[in-house]
């Protein structure tokens, strides 16, 4: 048997290359992109730090923290703050949202005032927030909470209202109540919806907890980034940044892997 | 075959429909009988009242006018005794096959272990062994289909209805089908109506064909099917009884 | 098409209009339900506030909000704008960043989408620059083009350039290819389409991408302004908060919640209207 003597027609050849040339152009993007930041930290009266400055930052954070705490703590305490806000935010949305979408008298009653809470960007809240309750731990957790409870409420309340007729018929063929209707039915349908404002929910808490914390306190990442641009602090700036890309694609990850453990019906395929 | 008994009776079944300014009849003044035990099809040009009205005897629609009686009572909405296999599935993406098909049983609150039993029965009866764990997009169209048979008979229902159960199959597997119903149907006799607008298909399984006419359907006719079974499509008597009913057939353009 | 049997309870007519009249009744109930829970939401407020419940120096009546709507129209104090000047700042902001965003997001998402070539050398710039949000661009912004008009539209730009991009990019991608082939066989050029086939399937998407970047849009705007502004609504709440008048936060907010309605009404209108064929 010979093994390199395939003969491949005009069009096969040209996709081949194409198809290696598709390959290689991620790689020639990067390096350019990297180029880019060594041309920008470099120019003449460029404040932009270099990768290296931005290592040697990193390292001397670890070595002297800032408030107390080093780098992977405040991301630790951004995280816990996300987490404690998601997690009510799920128990408590997603039964609100079964609420209203499963009740059309309930949601008569509340999605107009809920809307009107919706169209508010979280940010917003901060200063009547922080007014109330402090700049503690609280109003932080429940600024993430508002940013985070939204989507939840709206993506499931989407997926309960819009059940498909042809699962509910069935029920109703082998007598279902309304309760049996609506947890053997409704809820498991509804599930990619819900776990699609989970998704949502996720990237609105990191986003917010870093906004709360930019705007009033002393520790998290958020904190840290904001510490950088009041001190002119280019890389510390940066640093944060790179580490926030970092957690939210982390974040981003897990909650589709959540979403397979809870759902394995969609994995399959 | 025949006991002549009276399982059920539809008397002057409407349904119509508003969209918009318009009432649109699907079914007006049906009655007709369903003897215990029989293969009954019904059998009608396509997009027409069949489902309509299997959807009335099933529940799932009220009609517009008329009574459904089962063993001489009237009902009104959902009953037990009646199961349905449906064309489109309906099978829970979210349930493995023997979550599916002890769904009936689960909603009337038998425990898992007697559930458990029962279903198994079916899941042997229809063939698919093996299978128990798999969901539902795992599955062929024609295992699937077995699914949706299995539980609607593991409800033990009085009445199975089927609405065009073999639509979405290809040819192949459809034949295959009829020849698993007729063989479930043999293993445990119960009431049958089987909507189909197969014309081969009706012939092959009934007992008797009701056949209806397009929009809005009525009963134009009612034939006794005597051919022996397994029924031989090529056979004289069954080419005949299908000239016969086929011209009386309306088209539905 | 109407019928009369013997059996029949009411005539065709006669049953339209009894369905008509149902639906109309439940539709009713349905809009007084609605009335009665902001009613009672604002009531409830109201008078918790009036007997002491809440505290009223932190939070204030919604009569109160509603005299400072009214007085802010024309009194610059304490912060030294009128409301008109507040909300022109904030729109000029949000509306240049999110019309830059659109105009530059959507055509790259679509090329993306269309062009392999071109999709394989954007997509690791774009997913690295993805997982980070909008406002933690703010502090690098701020240190490098500094205070302003232009920091605060780069920043409202990108929060609402992503959102285009990737659903400009995702609609054109499902595309369906039956399409596609259609267009082949009569002989149409690559380009050709992409022009009248991809784009126009890749609408839907597209829009609902436009409806979350202008949500982005002004959710960062407000953000931005209050990091580093002084006009515009976020810049008022700042203030409101610098003075302990809870009034103008609470005017402040509603004024955001009730502008970020009316964009949704806007875009809804639009999209009806550009979309309709589809429904």
């Amino acid at each position: 048997m010979q093994k390199n003597n395939v003969v491949m027609s005009e069009a096969e050849r040209k996709s081949f290359l194409l198809n290696k040339i598709y390959k290689i152009l991620p790689i020639i993007s990067v390096v350019l992109l990297i180029l880019l930041w060594f041309i920008a930290a470099g120019a003449e009266n460029s404040n932009f730090p270099s990768p290296q400055e931005v290592f040697l930052r990193f390292i001397t954070l670890q070595q002297k923290p800032i408030k107390e705490f080093n780098l992977f703590q405040h991301i630790w305490i951004s995280l816990i703050r996300v987490f404690i806000a998601l997690i009510v935010s799920w128990i408590i949305g997603i039964a609100f949202g079964i609420l209203i979408g499963w009740n059309k008298k309930a949601n008569a009653l509340f999605s107009p005032v809920f809307t009107a809470f919706r169209s508010v960007p979280p940010l917003a809240w901060v200063p009547l927030m922080t007014m109330w309750f402090g700049t503690g731990e609280f109003p932080k957790i429940l600024l993430v909470f508002m940013g985070a409870l939204m989507p939840v409420v709206v993506n499931t309340q989407s997926g309960i209202a819009n059940v498909a007729k042809m699962y509910l018929d069935v029920g109703t063929i082998f007598n279902a109540n309304g309760k049996q209707l609506l947890i053997e039915i409704a809820i498991p349908s509804s599930l990619d919806a819900i776990f699609a404002g989970i998704r949502t929910s996720t990237s609105a808490a990191w986003m917010v907890v870093l906004a709360a914390e930019m705007l009033g306190g002393r520790s998290g990442i958020g904190f840290l980034i904001v510490r950088g641009m009041n001190s002119g602090d280019y890389a510390l700036c940066l640093l944060s940044m790179v580490c926030i890309g970092i957690v939210g694609a982390l974040l981003a990850i897990m909650t589709k892997y959540l979403e397979r453990l809870v759902c394995p019906w969609t994995i399959i395929k | 075959m025949d006991n002549n008994k009276i399982k059920l009776k539809l008397e002057n079944i409407s349904q119509s429909y508003i969209t918009k300014d318009n009432v649109f009849t699907a079914v007006s003044g049906v009655s007709l009988e369903v003897y215990d035990r029989e293969f009954l099809v019904i059998l009608g040009p396509g997009r027409c009242g069949k489902s309509v009205l299997l959807n009335m005897i099933a529940g799932i629609e009220k009609p517009v006018d008329g009574s459904i009686f089962l063993d001489g009572e009237k009902i009104n909405g959902s009953d037990e005794r009646i199961g349905m296999v449906f064309q489109k599935l309906a099978l829970m993406p979210w349930k493995t096959v023997i979550e599916n098909i002890e769904f009936g049983l689960k909603l009337k609150g038998m425990n898992k272990k007697t559930r458990r039993e029962t279903t198994q029965k079916y899941i042997e009866l229809v063939g698919l062994e093996g299978f128990e764990k798999s969901y539902p997009n795992q599955l062929s169209g024609g295992m699937k289909q077995r699914v949706g048979i299995a539980r609607a008979y593991t409800n033990s229902p009085e009445i199975l209805l089927m609405d065009e159960p073999f639509g979405q199959l290809d040819a192949q597997t459809r034949y295959a089908m009829q020849d698993e119903v007729l063989r479930v149907w043999d293993a445990e006799k119960r009431t049958v109506i089987f909507v189909t607008n197969n014309l081969e298909e009706a012939l092959y399984l009934a007992d008797r064909i009701i056949l209806l006419s397009k929009c809005p359907a009525h009963v134009k006719e009612s034939y006794d099917i005597n051919l022996p079974r397994p029924r031989n499509t090529t056979d004289s008597d069954f080419l005949h009884l299908r000239k016969l009913i086929s011209d009386n057939t309306d088209l539905a353009l | 098409m109407s019928n009369s049997y013997k059996n029949e309870k009411m005539t065709d007519t006669e049953r339209i209009s009894f369905v008509k009249n149902t639906k109309r009744k439940d539709d009713y109930l349905i809009i007084m339900i609605s009335i009665i829970g902001v009613l009672g939401f604002l009531i409830i407020w109201q008078l918790a506030v009036v007997f002491g419940l809440l505290p009223s120096r932190y939070v204030p009546m919604p009569t109160e909000v509603i005299k400072l709507f009214a007085v802010k129209l024309v009194d610059p104090n304490p912060e030294g704008a009128v409301l008109g000047v507040h909300i022109l700042a904030s729109l000029q902001i949000v509306l240049t960043g999110f019309l830059l965003a659109i105009v530059v997001g959507v055509p790259l998402g679509l090329v993306m989408g269309w062009y392999k070539g071109f999709d394989s050398f954007m997509r690791p710039i774009f997913e690295i620059l993805r997982p980070i949000p909008p406002v933690a661009w703010i502090p690098l912004t701020i240190l490098w083009i500094g205070i302003g008009l232009k920091a605060k539209a780069f920043i409202v730009f990108f929060s609402a350039f992503v959102p285009c991009v990737i659903n400009a990019y995702a609609g054109i991608k499902q595309t369906n290819p039956v399409l596609i082939n259609v267009a082949k066989t009569c002989g149409a050029s690559n380009f050709t389409t992409f022009y009248k086939i991809g784009i126009p399937s890749a609408l839907t998407m597209t829009f609902a991408g436009v409806k979350v970047a202008l949500g982005n849009a002004w959710a960062t705007l407000v953000a931005a302004e209050m990091l580093a502004s002084s006009a515009g609504l976020g810049f008022m709440i700042l203030q409101g908060r610098q003075f302990a008048r809870a009034d103008i936060i609470i005017l402040g907010i509603v004024v955001i919640g009730v502008i970020g309605i009316i964009f949704a009404s806007i875009l809804g209108y639009v999209e009806n209207r550009m979309l309709g064929w589809k429904k």
